[in-house]
């Protein structure tokens, strides 16, 4: 496994440095951006700083800039990482290599690991120049509880790790990467509390965002890096954060290896 | 126009089939504008929305959806031709753009036509869904009966020189995705889709008025939200006809200008 | 010794046909087809296009499991242990697919090296060894999308041999090849199975070549076997007709009629066609009627100008076969 992931690590950073995917890296930090510019103007310029009563007493803060730039922040840093893990088998397999691939002895799960921390790579670099753009439009970073904050940033890649494998599947099952992707990413937009906290939902669309990772990494690190929760919250949503991982990532491991044989069944050629 | 028409007949038939094999067009054109409406609405939740929100000096508080509702449709009219520019990429590589290119038709003709018939096909669903939407919000106010299909007469005018004009320039790049990514969402954020231009500050505004969205939203507006009449919106009227006018010569001059170079470099086929 | 018996594969086919429903249909791609290859042996598989070549091959190769049926490679069963089967065997498809494009030679082989396990200088001794080998040691550097057709064939070789396989699986690996890539590649695949000591199964369009490497042939159609042998046996056994032509200066009308008579007594059917070359005579028969024909010429001594003996090749042989099944 060791040497598979290795070898797909280096194979990406070869990838990435001979052909940098400039659309998609300019496409997430613009994501984070707008979402920080909207928030900036829709504040100062439309409703002269006055938020809803409901706003402070479901976040917890009125600090609505810090909440929103922390959302797009963390949003295009969802996005970014998803797509890199789960397109990993499709392209392999538009491109002609996975039948080559599929030849090796290798472990999968190496391989996609590889593909991940290299991605991570790539999201790490997106994620700090949007929070570099956020500072400017009214980020405010205190560090409440720092010393959780690489604990929670591991755990929230795992689960989406874990969340890329399963719409992996689902892209290869459906043949296609780009509604698949959007699809859940529009729906993750809308529900994980990026630009306003979900409770404003109606009920039955709330309930998704309990799927979604990225919903428990948003409040998790808003709590740690913007503005101090309870420790009780904390702990609470890291552990719904890790089950929900773990669960994802059995789903979307048994996925895979289902749709890796029917792919190989259904692809001419 | 005899041309026109019956290329844009032929365009249209081929992207029916094209789009009605692959089922992008019912998410990216139908439920993704859905819940990226439901979200732009949800957005504004936090602030303020009582009856002294600072908002109402901009867009009366209970007509907040009608605003929205509309941009967004006028958002979506503009939206799928930059898709459809887009898919230009995939002719490029399959060769039949080369194939295209290779007929005597008339450049730029193909260009428009391709926008002009694309948008039908896209853009049906959400009007249904917006007509609908709009129907249960109530709101409506407008001064004559006839200033409705002139809106609609207007959006789908413009629309088609920008998608023209889009399909001319995605002719030349060879990273196409790029200027999607480009193009998606400062068009929606700048042209006052979600939020009043009036708001702006000076350099936002000044980006605003790079999109031909921006005055065709103002028209479509003052026309459907405020019950102007002609008379009271000449000025943006006159305006988007000078854009309309600069972009049209600008692709005509492009179309040139990409064959010209094609015929050098070969670059047509070369992705 | 890798020995496959009565394999089956059927791919179900999901068809639409109205809105929600959809009709399942079977296609049997390969149909009750068994085989063997021995170390250091070249095994042909022919067939018409869709006959199951490459289906074969990828059940041989462990990406397809087979409906039924069972393949084992030394004795290990291939469809229950697939990873140890997988270092044992490779393959290696024509055109361009199954590289990294963005990726040089050299990372290509790299990377798939990994992937079989192999690391430090073992690996990189194997890689400057396999480019050197096909003749890619200037270009070993460069993107392979900046490869010509032929390039790019050959490093997918040097893929398919990264891990030293027992067994090699060649799916239509010269097409699209100009003639001396071709004439190289048929020399190294055939040191490979002589020299190396390799099993390898070879699909191909191009029948001489077939014909100059395999030392045995299976011709398959719809998936299943319809002969196996040499090919010299399969020329001999398919194709029983042979035909000679004559060209002579003149030949009048009495030597035209004793010489009818004649190759009537021997079986042989002829037939007389001026020309302006001169008088032309086309013989069909089922044996070798050289040294027949000679025989009868000296006697009245008749002028040749032109003696073509042609000799059936696995070409006429495949022709014949599937116009037989047609
Ligand atoms: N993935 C698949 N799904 C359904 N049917 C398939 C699939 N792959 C192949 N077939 C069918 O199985 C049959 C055998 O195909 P195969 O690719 O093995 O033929 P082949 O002998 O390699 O042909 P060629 O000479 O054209 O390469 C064909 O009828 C083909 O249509
Ligand atoms: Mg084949």
């Amino acid at each position: 496994m060791w040497i598979a992931f290795s070898a797909t690590f280096k194979r990406q950073l070869i990838t990435m440095r001979r052909a940098y995917p400039w659309s998609f890296f300019i496409g997430h930090i613009l994501d984070g951006v707008y979402i920080t510019i909207f928030a900036y103007l829709s504040y100062h310029f439309i409703f002269q700083g006055q938020l809803n009563t409901q706003f402070v007493s479901y976040t917890g803060t009125s600090d609505y800039l810090s909440y929103v730039i922390m959302g797009g922040v963390f949003n295009s840093f969802a996005v970014s990482l998803l797509m890199i893990v789960s397109r990993m088998l499709i392209n392999e397999m538009r491109e002609g290599t996975l039948e080559a691939l599929l030849l090796t002895p290798s472990s999968r799960l190496g391989y996609f690991l590889g593909a991940a921390i290299q991605g991570l790579m790539r999201s790490g670099i997106e994620w700090l120049a949007i929070i570099c753009v956020g500072l400017f439009f009214g980020l405010n970073l205190v560090a409440a509880h720092l010393a959780l904050l690489l604990p929670i940033m591991i755990v929230l890649c795992f689960a989406l790790f874990a969340q890329a494998l399963v719409l992996g599947g689902f892209m290869l099952a459906f043949r296609d990467t780009y509604i698949t992707q959007n699809t859940l990413f529009v729906i993750m937009t809308l529900v994980s509390g990026v630009s306003f906290p979900p409770q404003f939902l109606p009920d039955w669309i709330q309930g998704l965002s309990l799927i979604m990772p990225l919903y428990y990494g948003l409040e998790l690190m808003r709590s740690v890096m913007t503005h101090a929760a309870p420790s009780s919250d904390i702990l609470y949503h890291l552990l719904s954060l890790s089950t929900l991982g773990i669960l994802y990532f059995a789903i979307g491991l048994l996925f895979m290896k289902r749709m890796e044989k029917s792919v190989l069944e259904k692809h001419f050629g | 126009m005899m041309k026109m028409l019956t290329i844009c007949q032929a365009e249209m038939r081929k992207s029916h089939r094209h789009n009605f094999n692959n089922r992008l067009i019912y998410f990216s054109m139908f439920l993704w504008p859905i819940i990226q409406f439901i979200n732009a609405y949800y957005a504004f939740k936090p602030f303020n929305l009582g009856q002294n929100s600072p908002l109402s000096r901009f867009v009366p508080v209970n007509k907040l959806g009608l605003f929205l509702i509309t941009g967004c449709i006028a958002y979506i009219f503009f939206w799928s031709l930059v898709q459809s520019a887009w898919m230009m990429g995939y002719e490029r590589q399959q060769g039949t753009l080369e194939l295209i290119l290779l007929t005597p038709a008339s450049r730029t003709l193909i260009m428009f036509s391709r926008a002009a018939a694309n948008l039908i096909e896209a853009v049906w669903m959400f009007s249904i869904f917006a007509i609908l939407t709009i129907f249960f919000m109530g709101g409506l106010h407008i001064a004559h009966w006839w200033l409705l299909p002139f809106a609609v007469m207007v959006l789908l005018l413009s629309a088609v020189v920008w998608g023209g004009f889009l399909n001319t320039i995605f002719l030349f790049s060879r990273d196409a995705g790029f200027l999607y990514t480009l193009f998606e969402a400062p068009m929606e954020f700048f042209s006052g889709v979600r939020m009043p231009i009036m708001a702006f500050p000076i350099w936002a505004k000044v980006i605003a008025f790079v999109f031909p969205l921006t005055f065709v939203l103002t028209i479509l507006r003052a026309i459907v939200m405020d019950g102007k009449t002609l008379g009271s919106i000449c000025i943006p009227l006159i305006e988007l006809a000078i854009i309309l006018i600069a972009l049209t010569a600008a692709s005509f001059i492009l179309v040139r200008y990409a064959e010209k170079h094609a015929k050098e470099t070969g670059n047509l086929t070369f992705f | 010794m890798l020995e496959a018996k009565h394999l089956h594969k059927s791919y179900t086919l999901k068809e639409k046909n109205g809105w929600l429903s959809r009709r399942k249909q079977q296609i049997k791609a390969v149909n009750d087809l068994s085989l063997t290859i021995e170390k250091g042996e070249i095994i042909g598989l022919l067939g018409v296009n869709g006959a199951g070549k490459t289906t074969t091959i990828k059940m041989l190769s462990t990406l397809l499991a087979p409906t039924s049926g069972t393949i084992s490679i030394d004795g290990i069963n291939a469809v229950k242990q697939p990873e140890l089967i997988k270092r044992r065997v490779n393959m290696i498809a024509g055109g361009e697919r199954m590289l990294y494009w963005r990726l040089s030679a050299r990372e290509n082989l790299m990377y798939f090296g990994r992937l079989y396990g192999l690391n430090g200088n073992t690996l990189k001794q194997r890689c400057r060894a396999l480019i050197d080998k096909v003749g890619l040691t200037e270009f070993a550097d460069r993107p392979v999308e900046r490869y010509s057709k032929g390039m790019k064939q050959r490093l997918q070789i040097a893929r398919g041999l990264i891990n030293d396989p027992d067994y090699l699986f060649l799916d239509e690996p010269t097409l699209g090849l100009d003639a001396p890539v071709a004439r190289q590649l048929r020399v190294l695949v055939k040191s490979l199975a002589k020299e190396k000591n390799k099993g390898i199964l070879l699909t191909s369009h191009y029948l001489e070549e077939v014909e100059e490497l395999c030392d045995h042939v299976s011709i398959i159609e719809k998936g299943h076997l319809l002969l196996q042998g040499t090919p010299r046996r399969i020329i001999q056994t398919i194709v029983k007709d042979r035909s000679l032509i004559v060209v002579m200066k003149t030949l009048d009308k009495e030597n035209w009629h004793w010489l009818k008579q004649e190759t009537d007594k021997l079986g042989i059917h002829a037939q007389k066609k001026e020309t302006n070359e001169g008088t032309r005579v086309d013989m069909k028969a089922t044996f070798d009627m050289t040294s027949s024909f000679l025989a009868l010429a000296q006697k009245r001594n008749l002028q040749l100008i032109r003696f073509d003996a042609k000799k059936p090749n696995l070409e006429d042989a495949i022709i014949r076969l599937t116009e037989v099944h047609d």
